[in-house]
């Protein structure tokens, strides 16, 4: 034993030295690596953003705080009039309009796979989920345009029209004439534009939860739903949040589909039936004609999709804070 | 019951109980088989568990104690590919029967397992949410069950100014202890605890220890486990388990000092296992 310690101390120090000085230049270099790549990101978002307070400084100065809540979008009027209330309001309603349906049949999706689905049925659904999330948002722009608006316009919107026509509120909201481009077609296809984000997190999620204590649950004799709703669900409610605002900023930055099918107006409309438009699809259509300050207004447009996106995430964050206090931990 | 439970836990060893009359079967086992896939796990047991007594079943790992335990309570029904033949029943119901509702059977033989697994809630919902399934009370009476539920599990004095605290936040023994009180608040018939102390230190241990004696004056109970001198303090009967058979099936006392299998004597004696 002893001998066996002291053959390695002699031949030790100096091999042992060497070789610690090798790793340390690898150390500093492996640092610096990571610590630029990390600095990068920071300097590409400050670049980004610098570049469109530059680019939206002329607006900025003409239009002043009145572009927040200006309606009108006359770029080649004299004096131009440009407002971001039209852009603005699309793309919240047509965000709020996707969520509301792509919350509920993501989640159930993620729910059937998870908890209900047969084996066999398992890897063809998962698969045609990821398959959704691969199709090019043009595809999705043409088949909305030339399948979805048709048939929207032709069948679901008269029916909803008919309906609520006379009810107060739920009567403006479904109001005539039907249209192929609208906020509601731009909305539907955005669902099922973020409906692959919603499901595949939640579906990951959904397997992190201990097989033990759905074991539990069942033990105390919940049923599957109840098993769903009062464990599952609490148990994985941050990871779901999470897919829900990544599935949100996908829905108020998409802007190839959205610019096919929503009609490109700036007039607000009470009814979602009718054409409107949003931020991102508003500066797709108009920025490649666009010069001086009509420039300048688009681009001050893109920074306030910026912000809202920002705040929306920021939103999410403390509604994650505030569950946890709920929640006593 | 009362004698008995002083007399067993005052020993620290084995126990020096009285044998105990026969008790009425609760729950009967006869010819019973089980399945994962191909593999073939328990072969032919039968044994039944008498009402109010403490049944505890030892044996190797892998031995299929655990996996009887699961289908008193039909868990394995969860995973495809497992399945049991043979008669089991609960009183007069058949376990086994596949058009049984097996939320009322789960209602009538509640599990505690391994790990404790309170519920993504507060501590006072933990209890509540048992209840809600299959009794609509209102909020007083609820507090009261709560309450009794927490008492029951040997808790009440340690949460009572904290019932509104995550069941996450409470330490592993009391973690343990909650899930007690949780299956407990239910009523059920039989209480099934695989391992339940596994997870725990020693105090708590003792403490879960003492609980399942008082319990069974209530309740019939099944426990796995596989610390030896744990079955000889909590049961009255004992079952050794090994390769998917039942080798014995006798009082505890007899089981720890005389056992009749060559088997269960190398095992109780700590020569394999």
């Amino acid at each position: 034993m002893a001998v066996e310690s002291n053959i390695i101390e002699a031949a030790g120090p100096y091999d042992r030295a060497k070789a610690l000085s090798a790793f340390k230049l690898g150390d500093v270099t492996f640092y610096w690596i990571t610590r630029l790549s990390a600095i990068s990101v920071l300097l590409i978002l400050g670049g980004i953003i610098v570049s469109l307070i530059v680019g939206a400084y002329p607006a900025m100065k003409e239009f002043g705080f009145a572009f927040l809540w200006t309606q009108r979008w006359a770029p080649s009027a004299d004096p131009p009039v440009l407002g971001a209330l039209g852009p603005m309001y699309g793309t919240l309603v047509t965000s709020f309009i996707a969520m509301l349906i792509a919350i509920p049949v993501g989640l159930g999706i993620a729910i059937f796979l998870t908890e209900l689905c047969p084996q066999w049925l398992r890897r063809p659904i998962g698969m045609a989920i990821e398959l959704l999330a691969g199709i090019p948002s043009i595809i999705y722009g043409m088949w909305g345009f030339f399948v979805l608006g048709p048939f929207l316009a032709n069948t679901f919107q008269p029916f909803m029209i008919k309906t609520f026509d006379g009810v107060p509120v739920l009567g403006a909201i479904f109001a005539g004439p039907p249209s192929y481009l609208s906020l509601f077609n731009a909305a539907l296809i955005l669902s099922i534009m973020v409906l692959p984000f919603i499901t595949s997190i939640s579906v990951d999620v959904f397997k992190t939860v201990p097989p033990v204590l759905k074991e539990a649950a069942y033990g105390v004799g919940c049923t599957t739903w109840e098993v769903v709703r009062s464990v599952v669900i609490p148990y994985t409610r941050v990871g779901i949040i999470g897919g829900v605002m990544l599935a949100l900023g996908r829905a108020l930055g998409e802007t190839m589909a959205v610019t096919f099918i929503i009609g490109n107006s700036f007039r607000i409309s009470s009814s979602i039936f009718a054409p409107g438009t949003t931020i991102s699809a508003a500066i797709a259509s108009e920025f490649a004609e666009s010069d001086g300050l009509h420039q300048s207004g688009l681009i001050l447009l893109g920074l306030l999709l910026f912000v809202l996106t920002f705040f929306v995430l920021a939103a999410a964050r403390l509604m994650l804070m505030r569950l946890d206090q709920k929640a006593g931990k | 019951m009362s004698d008995l439970s002083v007399s067993m836990s005052a020993s620290g060893g084995l126990p020096q109980a009285p044998v105990l009359p026969e008790a009425p079967a609760k729950v009967t086992v006869r010819n019973l088989n089980f399945h994962y896939g191909e593999h073939h796990a328990l072969k032919n047991i039968n044994l039944t568990l008498g009402a109010n007594r403490v049944t505890a079943f030892i044996g190797p790992s892998g031995c299929g104690k655990s996996t009887l335990l699961r289908i008193f309570n039909r868990m394995y029904d969860l995973y495809p590919g497992q399945r049991a033949t043979g008669q089991l029943m609960l009183d007069q119901t058949n376990i086994l029967d596949p058009k049984l509702d097996l939320n009322l059977l789960r209602a009538r033989v509640g599990m505690v397992f391994q790990k404790p697994t309170p519920f993504p809630m507060t501590i006072y919902e933990n209890i509540a949410f048992g209840i809600r399934l299959y009794e609509k009370i209102s909020k007083s009476e609820m507090d009261g069950r709560v309450e009794k539920a927490l008492r029951g599990g040997a808790l009440w004095n340690e949460v009572k100014d904290k019932l509104n605290a995550s069941g996450l936040s409470l330490s592993g023994g009391q973690q343990q202890r909650l899930c007690i009180a949780r299956t407990v608040a239910v009523r059920p018939e039989v209480i099934l605890f695989d391992e339940p102390c596994s997870a725990l230190d020693p105090i708590s241990t003792a403490k879960v220890e003492e609980l399942i004696q008082e319990l069974s004056e209530d309740y019939t109970i099944a426990i796995v486990t596989h610390n030896m001198q744990q079955a000889a303090r909590v049961s009255d009967k004992t079952a050794f388990m090994y390769l998917g058979e039942l080798i014995e099936f006798d009082d505890t006392s007899k089981i720890f000092t005389s056992p009749t299998d060559r088997r269960t004597q190398d095992y109780i004696t700590g020569r394999f296992g």
